[in-house]
């Protein structure tokens, strides 16, 4: 571990009273609890917990629901946490309209937690993640079992995800690819508007805000913000289905859907950090 | 007599990409990067790939297009395209 980076983010202003300087340090120690937590009972998880469901399950199709399930239950678990030793603190709003099922989901990816976020709330939700996990000897396992698809450049990553909302299951996407880059314009990859028009499933935009602004892919996680971050998480209306005009070629309709998208999943007049 | 031919296939490459693609003629140069510079993808090629087979009403393979990079790179392939089945 960086300990120049934690003295840094522990450093206090002199002027401020001491318990402001304890209650940072004891959210950097929060956090870092709650992350070795996050490795220790995944890692934990995959050991016990999913290998049981799954062989329980008799089939992979069978599995899947049970795995998604036990995954939500996991994330709600952490998120709770997290809320508990005082890290953070959350809202939801129009949260039931994320629990009609084969939904595309798509929302803006400001930090590391967002899809912890949404799987937590979402049932029998899948999600494109990064190919890398595929390799991790821990996670490899629950994601293949989940469903989860992994993300690449090529026409798969559309069929595959197209196919799975065809099945009724919701699927979350972060049409960005990555975390947003601070300071940066937000950029869309056509990714997602591509899956909406393979699939015709009703597309669900959410803004999620994080204030103060933290673990961003800039920010370390030990560098905590001056207050607990207040998570905002905002299901909007399912769009129009004006995405579906069939006399659009594909490709003109994905740049459209994509430019509606971005305007959607922009942040609002945020403030950055406090 | 080629430069014609190449200045024909490039207003036409031009017409296509413009049309399928929204994107403005103006920003199309035989030097203009694909993917860089005019933001087309994998899935677009595709579409590009069937709209070039229609215009020249010739089979189009995907490896003839695998070194394609730019504009310039679409016209010759285009050409060596119209070129091959004449000869053939």
């Amino acid at each position: 571990m960086d300990t120049t980076g934690l003295r840094s983010a522990a450093r206090i202003d002199d002027r401020s009273p001491p318990g402001v300087a304890l209650d940072r340090w004891w959210r950097v120690c929060a956090t870092g609890f709650c992350f070795l937590s996050f490795g220790v009972g995944g890692t934990l998880l995959s050991f016990t917990m999913f290998p049981l469901l799954r062989l329980a399950a008799g089939s992979s199709t069978n599995a899947r629901p049970l795995i998604r399930r036990a995954l939500r239950a996991s994330f709600r678990f952490f998120i709770g946490m997290m809320r508990m030793v005082g890290v953070l603190t959350y809202e939801v709003r129009n949260g039931d309209r994320l629990l009609a099922p084969g939904q595309l989901i798509v929302a803006n990816h400001p930090t590391l937690l967002d899809i912890v976020f949404l799987l937590s709330l979402i049932p029998d939700a899948t999600c494109v993640v990064k190919r890398g996990l595929w390799r991790n000897p821990f996670l490899r396992w629950p994601v293949a079992w989940a469903g989860y698809i992994p993300n690449s450049e090529c026409e798969s990553l559309v069929a595959d995800s197209a196919a799975t909302l065809r099945n009724g299951h919701s699927l979350v996407m972060f049409p960005e690819g990555s975390r947003t880059t601070p300071g940066q314009p937000m950029a869309l990859k056509r990714g997602a508007a591509q899956v909406a028009l393979a699939s015709g499933a009703p597309v669900l935009p959410v803004t999620i805000s994080c204030v103060p602004l933290s673990l961003t892919k800039t920010n370390p996680w030990y560098r905590v913000p001056s207050r607990p971050m207040h998570y905002t998480i905002t299901a909007h209306p399912v769009l129009a289905a004006t995405h579906c005009d069939r006399r659009l070629r594909a490709p003109v309709a994905a740049r459209r859907l994509t430019r509606e998208l971005a305007g959607l999943l922009a942040p609002e007049s945020r403030p950055s950090s406090l | 007599m080629m430069i014609d031919a190449e200045q024909t296939i490039l207003d036409q490459v031009r017409g296509v990409l413009a049309r399928l693609f929204e994107i403005d003629p103006a920003r199309i140069e035989p030097s203009s990067k694909l993917y860089e510079d005019l933001d087309i993808d994998s899935l677009d090629a595709i579409d590009l790939m069937i709209e070039l087979k229609e215009l020249t009403g010739r089979k189009v393979r995907p490896e003839q297009f695998k070194h394609v990079r730019t504009v310039g790179d679409v016209v010759t392939a285009v050409r060596k395209l119209v070129q091959d089945e004449d000869a053939a």
